[in-house]
């Protein structure tokens, strides 16, 4: 192939990058190559150095839950024709991808109740800062009002996102472990552009939104919903039906393992009128040459490849496994298995609620999943954290871990139907021994 | 032309048994999920149940049979890297080793939480901090996040760097981008999103960056050069230090879009040729598969100038202990709700282990070589619109097809009908009717002349005057062109309820 090519050596063919730069061969500070077989040993040397929760009581969450994964979803997303294929920009040989795209489209927008979803977004964090975004370019305002009780991480991105552009990001203290409609109804004016808040809330917390609609509607601003568990929506009311202009979060539920933070999935819908101001790709449906149905990925104005520095945003992969996933998740529980998934979930959390030893406290109220437990102090709560650990269970999450500035007695608490009835026995258990 | 004969008879597109697929939601569905489902089987407290939803969604369940067959049936639709050539430019589609798929899926690296106690999550932190080693050292780089989830969001990362390092210096007044024209289209969005402005360098003669077009747009108010090296048009840019001094002296900051970094894997490093910042797309370089669009990941690795403004969380290590540090005062924050995309990263991970120190640098050389392989086997055939040898892919253009009456697009669709998926075509935007052709390191010499076979043969039709084919192509998939004017005029985004 040299000779075909006309250079006599493979370093003639890199003759174009200055001698300077040259590597010597074996000269990078790297470990020798090793065999598969080494491959697998070395993973699994380290994968053995971590706990996980397929043999750990996992009551962990704050944007990222154990939820059951049937082997049906992990087989189709390992078929090569779904796995290595590159974005569908060639229609015809992708039909597979695209109908896939547009069933999960339909799909969580039917869960979220709202008109359309895209073809998804990197992950719940950024989802939030390009429904900011968009709610900005919508309406053409750029100050964005954001609950306290949206996860800390949401927030943090979200405020990253906007502090190199024009305008504010305020965020609203809406007390302690809940969402106080009150204070952000009194924090919308008629310069904002958007009220972003969580449903459930990060603590966990259900709340009535009407209220804010109202005031949004009032102060012709956007009501932007974020959930982190969208196994909520077969049990409680979908933010569409509570009005929400754009709805975002994470599908990370739907059939995705937590893998140490990713790859997740990020969810994007909106209201139908507001499509052209969607960041991100979308798929469509249509007709071929022949007449027959077929999908594309369609309304590629708004993106940087067409776009580019006026682009809706700057995105150009999706999380496409992982809409088919999803898509194959949803197809295996449907109606009833999600509902299921959801009642098991809520219960669980109920069953541990409702039988807390007296030093340790939580927040009253609705709570479909999530909650916060309450310790008198920094020294109950590790003694708790260590008793539970040691029988195999992964008690919750130190809040100002994820919360900078929260008291280090509280913790964010998390159920799944994962969570056995023996789980929850022995969590109270290392409740009561650990007083 | 017995070759190419023989050849079509071995690769091209054929039909065996197909079935159609309905839409989900136009299979009957039964009502209970076949699906056994753990947990507590408690009911709802009343507390929640106020909120209860009115009416279910409407999810259509399939039986577990039906749904495999449904999603196989889809995925058959598909052309993947698995199933045949995939010469996309500038996208890198290599094969994806299964090795990476099997170990990432073990229960220690797959079922873990990411708010799992630090000293429960070592072996992860090990392998993570261990990558960061390496992609430093590929690169030549002395810091890194892992954690932007795609090349563009790497974009946005580094110029928050850029604007970080340039604010420390008092310098806000900086933020003009310069973005040569062959760049991708995610440059300048990427530096709109940081709330910047791009100015577009107009590429010289060569395709190259030109030094008097840099040098005549370079002032107090840039903040930056956004580079990919090796360029969108297959070019190294060999006056690649002078470009990265003059930006210096101007008082910019020079940002490397590793889009192209598998031209250069194991043989020069961006890092030693005086870039600050690049991204470095797994997905491509690293072999992590594409999944239809997506997952991605787009580390950035840094020089000092700018490790200080470097994401949280990072991983940090003491002695043999690893830790996660959440707030640092110098960093710009998070970009992403978690460390990364880790199951991505850790397939990059494996990926590397492979090659190691002795083998990397065959990554570049054979994908070189075989993106000059192509180039000489098509460029009497198709127009090259610039001179010498490529780095890893080769730019053609249209323009002895298009006096025939036949465009780029229609020899992208005939390439379907003859069992290849096309390469990238109408970018780079610097040429008329281009077909950006990057053929990687993992495919044999059997499976380039096939390809080349096909682009001759393509050719020899348009000399021939038999073009009718070309404008009908493809006719052998599923589904012929589609009318995308349609599906963006009155956009059809989900099935009616």
């Amino acid at each position: 192939m040299l000779e075909a090519v006309g250079v006599s050596g493979m370093r003639d063919l890199f003759a174009d990058i200055p001698a300077e730069f040259h590597l010597q061969q074996g000269a990078l500070n790297l470990p020798d190559g090793l065999s598969e077989a080494a491959i697998v040993r070395k993973f699994t040397q380290a994968a053995d150095k971590n706990r996980n929760a397929g043999s750990t009581a996992c009551f962990l969450g704050g944007g990222t839950y154990h939820h059951f994964v049937p082997a049906v979803v992990d087989y189709v997303i390992s078929r090569g024709e779904f796995l290595t294929a590159y974005t569908p920009y060639q229609p015809e040989i992708s039909q597979g991808t695209l109908q896939t795209l547009f069933e999960f489209q339909t799909m969580i927008a039917r869960l979220t109740g709202m008109d359309v979803a895209n073809a998804s977004m990197y992950e719940a964090a950024t989802a939030t800062a390009e429904g900011a975004l968009m709610a900005r370019r919508i309406s053409r305002k750029n100050r964005v009002v954001m609950a306290a009780s949206v996860n800390p991480r949401y927030r943090s991105v979200t405020a990253n996102y906007l502090s190199r552009l024009d305008g504010e990001c305020i965020e609203v203290d809406c007390g302690e472990f809940g969402t106080d409609i009150d204070k952000l109804i009194e924090a919308i004016d008629d310069a904002t552009a958007c009220v972003i808040v969580q449903y459930p809330d990060f603590y966990g917390s259900v709340y009535d939104l009407a209220l804010l609609r109202a005031a949004c509607d009032a102060h012709k601003c956007l009501m932007v919903v974020v959930f982190s568990d969208i196994s909520a929506f077969s049990l409680i009311e979908s933010p569409g039906a509570l009005g929400a202009d754009i709805a975002v979060g994470s599908g990370q539920s739907l059939g995705i393992p937590m893998g140490y933070g990713g790859p997740h999935l990020g969810l994007f819908t909106c209201k139908q009128r507001y499509v052209r101001q969607m960041p991100g790709r979308v798929c469509g449906m249509t007709k071929d040459a022949n007449g027959k149905r077929g999908f594309v990925l369609t309304l590629s104005t708004r993106e940087q490849h067409i776009r580019r520095e006026k682009a809706t945003s700057n995105i150009c992969s999706n999380q496409g496994l992982m809409c088919t996933a999803a898509a194959t998740y949803m197809t295996l529980m449907g109606d009833a298995g999600l509902a299921t998934v959801a009642r098991h979930s809520a219960a669980a959390l109920q069953s541990l609620v409702s039988n807390l030893p007296e030093h340790v406290s939580t927040a009253s109220g609705a709570h479909y999943n999530e909650t916060v437990l309450s310790f008198t102090d920094h020294a109950a709560r590790g003694r708790f954290l260590a008793a539970a650990q040691a029988d195999n269970i992964f008690g919750g999450i130190p809040l100002e871990r994820i919360e900078p500035g929260a008291q280090a007695r509280h913790l964010l608490v998390a159920t799944t139907e994962m969570v056995e009835q023996d789980d929850i026995n022995r969590y109270l258990s290392a409740l009561e021994a650990a007083r | 032309m017995s070759q190419s004969a023989s050849t079509t008879y071995k690769y091209s597109a054929t039909s065996g048994i197909q079935h159609e697929e309905a839409l989900l939601f136009e299979h009957a569905h039964e009502a209970p999920s076949s699906v056994n489902l753990p947990g507590v089987d408690g009911d709802v407290p009343a507390d929640l149940a106020a909120f209860s939803r009115s009416a279910a969604a409407g999810i259509p369940g399939l039986s577990e049979p039906e749904t495999v067959r449904h999603y196989v049936r889809l995925s058959q639709w598909n052309h993947g890297i698995e199933t045949g050539f995939y010469p996309l430019g500038s996208c890198t589609m290599k094969y994806n080793p299964r090795v990476n798929e099997q170990v990432v899926r073990l229960p220690g690296l797959c079922h873990i939480h990411p708010d799992q106690p630090d000293d429960t999550v070592q072996g992860a932190l090990e392998l993570l901090y261990e990558l960061q080693q390496w992609l430093c050292e590929i690169a030549g780089f002395s810091n890194i996040t892992l954690q932007p989830a795609a090349g563009a969001h790497g974009e946005l990362t580094g110029l928050m760097m850029i604007r970080a390092a340039l604010d420390a210096r008092g310098q806000q007044h900086r933020k003009k981008v310069l973005v040569p024209d062959s760049a991708h289209g995610t440059n300048p969005a990427s530096a709109a999103l940081c709330g910047m402005y791009t100015v577009e360098l107009k590429s010289g003669a060569d395709g190259r960056i030109d030094l008097n077009e840099l040098r005549a747009n370079l002032d107090d108010d840039t903040a930056a050069l956004m580079m990919t090296n090796p360029n969108t048009a297959g070019a190294f840019e060999s006056n690649v230090k002078e470009i990265c001094s003059l930006v210096h002296e101007a008082g910019g900051f020079v940002y490397g879009d590793g889009a192209n970094l598998n031209a250069l894997v194991g043989v020069a490093r961006p890092g030693d040729m005086g870039i600050d910042c690049l991204h470095i797309n797994v997905h491509k370089t690293f072999a992590t598969p594409h999944g239809g669009g997506g997952p991605g990941g787009g580390p950035v690795a840094v020089n000092d100038r700018l490790a200080p403004y470097l994401p949280v969380p990072r991983i940090e290590k003491n002695g043999d202990v690893f830790s996660v540090l959440h707030a640092s005062d110098t960093s710009i924050g998070s970009v992403l709700g978690a460390i990364g995309q880790t199951g991505v990263l850790l397939r990059a991970s494996a990926y590397i282990a492979a090659f190691g120190r002795n083998h990397l640098h065959k990554i570049a050389e054979d994908a070189v070589l075989n993106a000059n392989y192509v180039l000489s086997r098509l460029k009497d055939a198709y127009h090259v619109p610039f001179d010498g040898l490529c780095k890893h892919e080769c730019l053609l253009t249209d323009a002895l097809q298009e006096k025939h009456g036949v465009k780029t697009l229609d020899i992208a669709k005939q390439l379907i009908d003859l069992g290849f998926h096309p390469m990238t075509i109408y970018f780079p935007l610097i040429v008329h009717g281009a077909m950006l052709i990057e053929p990687t390191e993992t495919e044999s010499r059997e499976t380039l002349d096939a390809f080349c076979d096909a682009m001759l043969e393509i050719a020899a039709q348009c000399e021939a005057g038999d073009t009718d084919i070309l404008h009908e192509a493809p006719i052998k998939p599923f589904r012929r062109r589609l009318d995308e004017t349609q599906a963006a005029r009155k956009p059809v985004l989900v099935w009616p309820n």
